[in-house]
């Protein structure tokens, strides 16, 4: 016997709802046994004593945006990675908008490549977005057929992570893409109605002389892509859905049968306009923050399922790019080291959601958004988990940060709820 | 002068200004005026201190203005100038700040055009412990809270020369009008005039005074709960004008006809623009104020403007002056040695 033996550990798995508390024994890379209590002689195994934390499958993040290539200084592809692992993540879509864009399926092999050339251990499985316009412009199709070629575990899916301007493409996307049965993820986002807007529309963006966002800016481009699935009936993944009515118009979609899915971020969900009049470059996002309605709205969309994912929409930047002001600041702010930890706390511990239910969010739905079977902790499967200990509190800073990057509010911040460890064995069939 | 209990490092805002904090600044202005009216106007309280004038904005008029009160407190003043700033070449707002501090800066006078960086810089500055002071002289749309100190000034002033007081402005009718979503002298005053007890009236074209504007201002979280704030707001010139005391209309920019907010000068200056005949409904005696400068024939004609009867443009620039040394010596101070000051 070998292995790993953990004792007494949460195990919590959204793909089949389970909470309780086990011992698990993994070796090989797969999960061996799991029982209430394992009868292994602890010579034989490594133990971790897991009274008081939690195992839970690898998380899944669908969008986040990548320094490498052409913005290194950034974050690079290492660090990227080595912060996703840190925070318990196993896989991360990210998004084309790299230079050179992930237009075509060569861009797409040289990320993962360029991934799998680390020796650091575990990975995160990459993802990478293909574009769905050359350069992720907006203008011209990529060439959708052959980037659709690609294997199931080497790309995300098609998206540009930029809102699509143009309805006729919009339209011809649709269509386009039908049969090609990949993931296809369209922000919502009218840029003419958001104009120069920096926060969302309200008293109290008024209040703290914000230029604000009109909620139609979000909805006029989400009502649009919902009248044109009804139509085309185009499976779509709605992005980075920021607004309480647009959480509304979502639930009637998938009542009426519409075949959408949506997500909205994790700094949705913890922040709102209130924070952002702090004028913190790193609450500048794009879509700006919720007013606290929509953040409710959001909340609740998570618990009720009407929202399937959390996305970390992880953006890193040098420090002179984001010390700047607020509103000159580019939207943005990294997470995937810091989102379960902070999302745990803030919804889980109170009783918010149930840990089934932030973990459905982060690791069951956006795996089956992205068409690959979720990470699951059963006899057999291959290990890929995360053991977090919702007790332990450390500080955001230089010396904990995975990534280079310091664009965080919780930056020189103390936080409750630690990732341990992650296991990740993807060469397993 | 007695001791003043003064507790705040930076002027940022006026969301969580007290009335006393307001009956302070007054005061302490008022005694500053007392100084500014004799043959020596200089007096020594900030005497060996560093101000700063970091205005990342163009500006004459704040900056003249800071650049006197600090000279006539003994301050030594540095200004910095975007045309002559190393801001395009890569430095970032807080290497400026910090660039001023280590030559020793201890307050520092802040205008951008972006929200915010006021409030930036003085998080770093504590963040390092520096005991720096910043003030705000005005941050994209947000607040100008000088402005809206001197406006009040100047209005306990015009009520009682001999011994100003805010307790005057209870019950007085105060109207604000034109491009209120823009100005960050309207936000600084709705918080300043209606914490003092004054009905505060709005008026202006919808897509300049969106619905709900004044919302956000009803109330501050230092309120204490019996505090009622009078804030109404109007689509209409005449509803606000109707029995004010007080006028206070704001520049209009030209720029805003092109960006769809305004059909032409002509429509706007004759649904909002003040004239003789538009302010016959307000009170006998109303007095008209203006931060300056003023688009003549737009949103007040000439005439207004110069008839010595109405308005209060000039006394709210000598008021400038007073208002600032009180800003300075309170924050350069934490409002300690007053007596020592004026004597």
């Amino acid at each position: 016997m070998a292995g790993t033996l953990l004792r007494q550990v949460r195990v919590i798995d959204p793909t089949t709802g389970t909470d309780q508390v086990q011992d698990v024994w993994m070796a090989g890379g797969r999960w061996s046994a799991i029982a209430p209590t394992l009868d292994i002689d602890p010579d034989d195994v490594d133990v971790i004593d897991g009274t008081g934390k939690v195992l839970a499958p690898g998380l899944v993040d669908l969008y986040s945006h990548s320094g490498e290539p052409g913005n290194e200084a950034r974050e690079t592809l290492a660090e990227l990675m080595a912060g996703a692992i840190a925070g318990g993540f196993t896989r991360v879509g990210i998004l084309p908008g790299t230079q050179p864009p992930l237009d075509n399926p060569g861009a797409l092999r040289r990320l993962v490549d360029l991934a799998c050339e680390l020796d650091q251990l575990p990975q995160p499985l990459l993802l990478p977005w293909a574009a769905l316009t050359q350069g992720a412009q907006g203008e011209q199709m990529t060439e959708l057929a052959e980037l659709a070629e690609i294997k199931s575990f080497a790309i995300a899916g098609l998206a540009d992570g930029q809102p699509l301007t143009n309805r006729v493409l919009l339209r011809r996307l649709l269509e386009y893409t039908r049969s090609l049965n990949r993931p296809l993820a369209l922000w919502p986002c009218d840029r003419t109605l958001a104009g120069n807007g920096i926060a969302r529309d309200g008293s109290l963006a008024l209040m703290g002389g914000l230029p604000g966002v009109l909620v139609a800016a979000e909805t006029a481009a989400l009502t649009t892509i919902l009248e044109l699935v009804r139509e085309l009936d185009t499976p779509v993944h709605l992005m980075r859905i920021s607004t309480a009515r647009s959480v509304a118009l979502i639930e009637q979609a998938k009542a009426d049968g519409l075949p959408v899915t949506a997500s909205t971020t994790w700094m949705h969900l913890l922040f709102s306009t209130e924070d952002a009049l702090s004028y913190d470059p790193n609450l500048r996002l794009d879509p700006p923050l919720g007013n606290p309605t929509d953040q409710e709205a959001l909340i609740a969309g998570v618990k009720t399922g009407i929202i399937d994912a959390i996305a970390i929409d992880h953006s890193p930047y040098a420090y002179e790019e984001k010390t700047v002001a607020f509103g000159d600041a580019p939207p943005g702010a990294i997470g995937l080291q810091l989102a379960f930890a902070a999302l745990w706390e803030r919804f889980v511990a109170p009783g918010t959601w149930t840990a089934v239910e932030l973990l459905r969010a982060l690791s069951d739905r956006p795996a089956q958004i992205l068409q690959l079977p979720p990470p699951q902790i059963a006899e057999r499967a291959a290990v890929e988990a995360f053991l977090f200990d919702p007790a332990a509190t450390w500080t955001v800073d230089a010396s904990t940060l995975r990534s280079p990057a310091r664009n965080t509010p919780f930056y020189q911040r103390s936080l409750r709820g630690q990732v341990l460890q992650t296991w990740h064995y993807p060469g397993l069939p | 002068m007695a001791e003043t209990r003064w507790n705040h490092r930076h002027i940022l805002s006026l969301s969580r200004f007290t009335p006393t904090d307001y009956a302070t600044v007054i005061n302490t202005a008022v005694s500053f005026g007392e100084v500014l009216s004799r043959r020596n106007k200089k007096v020594p309280t900030l005497q060996g201190k560093v101000v700063t004038n970091l205005f990342f904005e163009p500006s004459t008029r704040t900056r003249s203005s800071f650049e006197l009160a600090a000279k006539r407190l003994s301050a030594d003043v540095l200004n910095f100038a975007p045309g002559s700033s190393s801001l395009t070449k890569g430095e970032t707002i807080l290497d400026t700040a910090k660039t001023y501090l280590a030559m020793g800066a201890d307050i520092m006078i802040i205008r951008h055009a972006a929200t915010g960086v006021p409030h930036a810089i003085a998080a770093e500055l504590d963040r390092l412990n520096t005991g720096v002071g910043v003030l705000n002289a005005g941050d994209g749309q947000h607040e100008h809270p000088s402005q809206a100190l001197l406006d009040l000034l100047t209005l306990c002033t015009v009520l009682n020369p001999e011994k100003p007081s805010i307790d005057l402005l209870k019950g007085k009718k105060i109207a604000i009008v034109g491009d209120i979503i823009h100005s960050r002298v309207a936000r600084s005053n709705l918080w300043s005039l209606a914490a003092c007890g004054a009905a505060v009236h709005v008026a202006g074209p919808p897509t300049l005074l969106p619905a709900d504007f004044v919302k956000g201002f009803q109330r501050s979280p230092i309120d204490p709960p019996g505090l009622p704030r009078q804030l109404v707001q109007h689509t209409s010139l005449d509803a606000a004008l109707d029995g004010a005391d007080f006028v206070m209309t704001l520049r209009l920019q030209r720029e805003r006809m092109t960006q769809h907010l305004l059909p032409s000068l002509r429509e706007y200056h004759r649904q909002f623009g003040l004239s003789h005949q538009r302010v016959q409904i307000c009170a006998p005696d109303v007095k008209i104020l203006h931060p300056a400068p003023v688009n003549r024939g737009v949103e007040i004609t000439s005439e207004l403007m110069d008839d010595p009867e109405r308005s209060l443009i000039g006394q709210q620039v000598t008021s400038g002056v007073a208002t600032r040394m009180a800003l300075l010596y309170l924050i350069g101070t934490g409002g300690q040695s007053a007596a020592d000051i004026v004597q």
